[in-house]
């Protein structure tokens, strides 16, 4: 007989000759991995999409104080006292006006998530001009900006798009102060896109803060700035805030959120899986047994047994890889670019859009590879040691 | 020998493709096991809400304020039985990742308006009588070792002391349990009075009021009284039911009902994919053997009811096996995210619907094969063999 | 009990295959005796076993009578047919088609399942018939654990079980070697003389055929010839 390529070829051959035979029973296989890889994708791309909406939010180069164990804008109080005493601090980069940093207001107020028509928290960001400045990446996709000093705001593409009632041109009341939305605005993607923004003094009237704000950010000479502005923090009993990078604290708010989904989604994928694994194994031991006249009858005519187990393995790979492509394409298809809105760090809307990537469709792949080989591994490993006496039995 | 006997053999004659789909079924009911008893826990807020339960919050935002003053008003309402408020403490205990869900509300009437709230008439006394006293659930009591007579200090991540500082000292006074297995035992109260004298800023301030009603049916009724009686004030109020609250609350997370049932879904049409054509299979082997049974005289429709009762048994063993690990791993489950769903438990409703679930996917991977088997032609399945 | 277990009145058997119209039998005329130990020989295509599925009442004429106990049998309904088959016929097969996954007593318990009997009953009948064919020592083997022969002798037992008038063997030493083939073949015999059942064998094999009362040639349908044995 020839040499081991061509035997594999005419036991491949006979393999895909065959499988109209095992028609149902192959697409179901294929199928069942189809739906674990496009499960597993979903959950996947929307731990990323989260993850890159909010751990992508922060520059390193901003440090962001807040009261000591706040650890979410939400919670924090500053006083205006303490706000000019850190900016005094080193390591803050300055301009003409002097120190670069914005002192921001943080607080919470209803909309309407369209998805569920149910109230939910909405931060509204109350921001000086230097603050807007600190975000290089914010741009007014319509409208205008807010004037200083009135009831006007902007709002945040997300926010527009999930929640109800922020249209371009929409009174809003808040308590007993009318406001009015003057323009939309859009952050390459970030948080603050979820936000509204306003003017810091009209907030801070209309929650009756005083001169209060609730953080402060910082623009830094560069990132390794911060540890001085850190050591001065702490040297100062008036102070005595949490500092961090604005990376790192995005980093912490995306943590816990994109952990779950993550701790979610890959249990999920595997349990799910080894569900279709137990499918590919009943689909391949069908087929082995179904070709077992015609394996042996090969084997008898002096196919060598490694032709026999390839041949078998091919078979499953290709079903598998088969059901990973389908899987991928309908993650894609149906999951790509969706956006939905989940509670965040401080206990506001964040919108995010699922977000697929070609590591993610890797991770996927590998999986149906795994399902594959494993299921057609040892049913192989049957067709390779089938008796020869087979082929001469009765039927 | 019965017909189960029958069954029972024609099942387990296979061993390797018997395990491998009842493996199968095992997973995808495990699944549904385990999201469905997150989705329930979730949504436990919603299912255990009282009717006549309301809650009044500020209009802008449930996290804004409403002054104290609200109390003696809107307790003059007709319709209202009890009221009582509370303040979000934002607390942890030691460090700022080990967070305690504690609430400052009014202790006389803390324990009138949530009766699933079960303590001890002695610690119900003590916790009356110590103005710095506190009770706390069974669960969160566990996780950091309290005990009664135990004096914890608790941080705020909002609030800070006038004295300076974020740290208040609590008498442990009462550890409570809930009424039914599934109420919340992870949160902390404790005297609104010592909180709101002794915090830096927000005094005279509640976070929110919660009230009873003389009848589920004055809700909307109470509802629209109190939010007209400080319509156009600085502080305007929004009044729901608890439930109504509640959902919306659920909701902000995002529609996990609808993860749980796509999931869910797409695990069970695999299997039924699966299992479908392993019955098929299974019984087109058996075409020789089926047609002997009916030589001998097996009417059709045994013939029908033994393959149909050999997938319903199929489904079924996997079935409960999987629904049995998946209340394993959830009683596991229940200790370690006591913090984020405390009410987890497999409910019996969820057993139940998986059960129904169960004869639900054996009768549909076995109507095919069974229909097959009744209409088999004993003269052609024999010479076809 | 009539003289005539079975009367075939003008049987005509045709299919239909392949749009062309295959007749087996026309208008066939037999009687069977009760008591009777027939084989039937003839070549493949003969009409023997579409002779035997009639008898057994597993297939239907296209026209003409069959009795059976001075009852009409061929126009019972499905379940009809398959009551009396449960009642009146034992079967035996050429490849013995015992149920793989039962053991030899539960093979052989089987018939009794479309009975009323009791628990108690069905296992004393079951040993009373696996002790005819001299098995009563494997009741509780797996046919794959069994021999040829032995379980040939099975489907002997579970064909008396639940004592029919009637046996239908279709080849039943076809599998077998010479000398097991005899020791089937005495122990129907021996069913015919002592236990009065009424044997139809089909068979291509002369030397079985000499174990019968009587030999019937068939050929295109139609006996040709009918021998008597000593």
């Amino acid at each position: 007989m020839g040499s081991l390529i061509s035997q594999i070829n005419a036991v491949v051959a006979m393999n895909v000759k065959s499988l109209p035979q095992r028609a149902w029973m192959s697409a179901a296989t294929v199928f069942a991995v189809a739906i674990v890889v496009a499960v597993l994708l979903a959950f996947l791309a929307m731990a990323n999409g989260f993850q890159a909406t909010v751990a992508g939010t922060g520059a390193r180069d901003v440090a962001i104080a807040m009261r000591q164990g706040a650890q979410a804008e939400v919670n924090s109080v500053l006083m205006k006292e303490q706000v000019d005493l850190l900016s005094a601090g080193p390591g803050i980069a300055k301009n003409e006006t002097g120190p670069i940093v914005s002192a921001e207001l943080y607080v919470i107020v209803d909309g309407i998530k369209k998805a569920s028509d149910t109230k939910a928290n909405l931060p509204l960001r109350g921001l000086s001009e230097a603050g807007m400045k600190m975000r290089g990446d914010l741009k007014i996709i319509e409208g205008r900006m807010f004037q200083p000093g009135t009831n006007e705001l902007i709002v945040g593409v997300g926010a527009l798009k999930e929640f109800e009632g922020f249209e371009l041109g929409r009174e809003l009341t808040f308590a007993r102060s009318r406001w009015t939305v003057v323009g939309v605005f859009s952050m390459d993607g970030k948080v603050a896109e979820s936000e509204l923004w306003a003017d810091i003094g009209s907030v801070q009237s209309l929650f009756q803060r005083g001169n209060s704000f609730q953080t402060v950010r910082l623009k830094l000479d560069d990132p390794a700035a911060l540890e001085q502005l850190k050591a001065y923090n702490e040297a100062d009993p008036r102070l005595k805030l949490d500092i961090k990078s604005e990376a790192d604290y995005f980093a912490d708010q995306a943590s816990g959120m994109s952990d779950l989904i993550m701790y979610l989604g890959w249990p999920l994928g595997i349990a799910m899986a080894f569900g279709a694994l137990a499918g590919a194994l009943n689909t391949m031991y069908t087929s082995v047994a179904s070709r077992a006249r015609e394996i042996a009858t090969l084997r008898a005519i002096g196919f060598g047994g490694t032709a026999a187990f390839v041949g078998t393995l091919a078979e499953s790979m290709v079903l598998a890889l088969l059901g990973g492509l389908i899987g991928a394409i309908a993650a894609f298809l149906f999951f790509d670019g969706i956006t939905a809105s989940t509670l965040g760090g401080s206990f506001t809307q964040v919108v995010f859009s699922f977000k697929l990537s070609p590591a993610l469709i890797w991770q996927a792949a590998v999986l149906a590879l795994i399902i594959g080989f494993i299921g057609g591994v040892f049913p192989a490993w049957r067709a390779a040691r089938l008796p020869v006496v087979v082929a001469f039995r009765a039927a | 020998m019965s017909d189960l006997y029958l069954i029972f053999k024609n099942l387990t004659r296979r061993k390797l493709r018997l395990s491998l789909t009842l493996f199968a079924i095992f997973v995808a009911f495990l699944i549904f096991g385990v999201l469905s008893s997150f989705n329930k826990a979730f949504n436990s807020g919603i299912e255990l809400s009282a009717d006549d339960r309301m809650v009044v919050v500020n209009k802008i935002n449930f996290t804004q304020p409403l002054p104290i003053a609200y109390v003696n008003k809107a307790r003059a309402i007709e319709g209202i039985d009890v009221l009582t408020w509370c303040n979000w403490f934002g607390g942890y205990y030691q460090d700022p990742k080990n967070f305690v869900a504690a609430m400052a509300c009014d202790a006389e009437t803390l324990l009138d308006v949530y009766p699933e709230i079960v303590l001890p008439e002695d610690q119900k006394k003590a916790f009356m009588a110590n103005r710095q006293g506190l009770i706390a659930g069974q669960s969160i009591a566990a996780k950091y070792g309290w005990k009664v007579g135990d004096r914890i200090p608790m941080n705020s991540n909002i609030f800070s002391q006038k004295t300076g500082g974020s740290a208040w000292d609590f008498d442990v006074e009462g550890i409570y349990t809930g009424s039914t297995e599934q109420f919340d035992t992870n949160s902390v109260y404790f005297h609104y009075k010592y909180f709101d004298e002794s915090r830096s800023f927000g005094k005279d301030f509640a976070g929110w009021l919660i009230l009873r009603t003389t009848d589920p049916a004055l809700n909307d009724q109470v509802a629209n009284t109190i939010d007209t009686m400080f319509a156009n004030s600085f502080y305007e109020t929004s009044t729901d039911s608890e439930k109504a609250f509640n959902k919306a609350f659920i909701a902000q997370i995002g529609n996990i009902a609808m993860i749980v049932t796509s999931v869910v879904g797409a695990a069970f049409f695999t299997i039924l994919l699966i299992v479908g054509n392993t019955m098929v299979l299974a019984i087109r082997e058996r075409t020789g053997e089926i047609a002997v049974m009916k030589t001998l005289g097996f009417p059709a429709a045994r013939i029908f009811k033994l393959v149909l009762g050999e997938s319903l048994l199929l489904s079924l063993i996997g079935g409960l096996l999987g629904i049995g690990a998946a209340w394993l791993i959830i009683g596991a489950m229940k200790a370690a995210l006591a913090g984020i769903l405390p009410t987890l438990v497999l409910t019996p409703d969820v057993a139940l619907t998986a059960l129904a679930i169960m004869v639900g996917l054996g009768f549909l991977t076995g109507i095919v094969p069974a229909l097959s088997a009744h209409r088999l032609n004993i003269i052609t399945a024999m010479s076809r063999q | 009990m009539t003289e005539n277990l079975f009367e075939l009145k003008k049987v005509s058997k045709s299919f239909v295959k392949a749009k062309e119209t295959i007749s087996i039998f026309e208008g066939l005329d037999m009687t069977i005796k009760a008591g009777d130990f027939i084989a039937i020989m003839g070549p493949s295509g003969s009409g023997k076993t579409t002779l035997l599925n009639l008898l057994g009442g597993v297939d239907q004429p296209t026209s003409g009578e069959i009795h059976f106990d001075g009852k009409r049998i061929d126009n019972l309904s499905e379940n009809g047919l398959a009551a009396w088959r449960a009642a009146n016929v034992g079967f035996i097969f050429q490849f013995y088609n015992l149920m793989p996954m039962l053991s030899a007593a539960k093979n052989v318990e089987l018939p009794l399942l479309l009975t009323g009997l009791g628990r108690s009953r069905r296992k004393a009948s079951v040993e009373a018939a696996l002790k005819l064919v001299g098995l009563d020592d494997r009741a509780g083997h797996l046919p794959k654990e069994m021999s040829g022969g032995q379980q040939q002798r099975v489907a002997i037992a579970r064909a008396i079980v639940s004592d029919p008038k009637l046996m239908l063997c279709d080849e039943p030493t076809g599998d077998l070697d010479r000398a097991t083939a005899d020791e089937i073949l005495k122990m129907l015999q021996l069913l015919n003389r002592e236990f009065g059942k009424t044997i139809v064998m089909v068979t291509h094999d002369p030397e079985a055929a000499k174990y019968a009362k009587k030999t019937l040639h068939l050929d295109k349908g139609e006996f040709v010839k009918e021998e008597l044995m000593a």
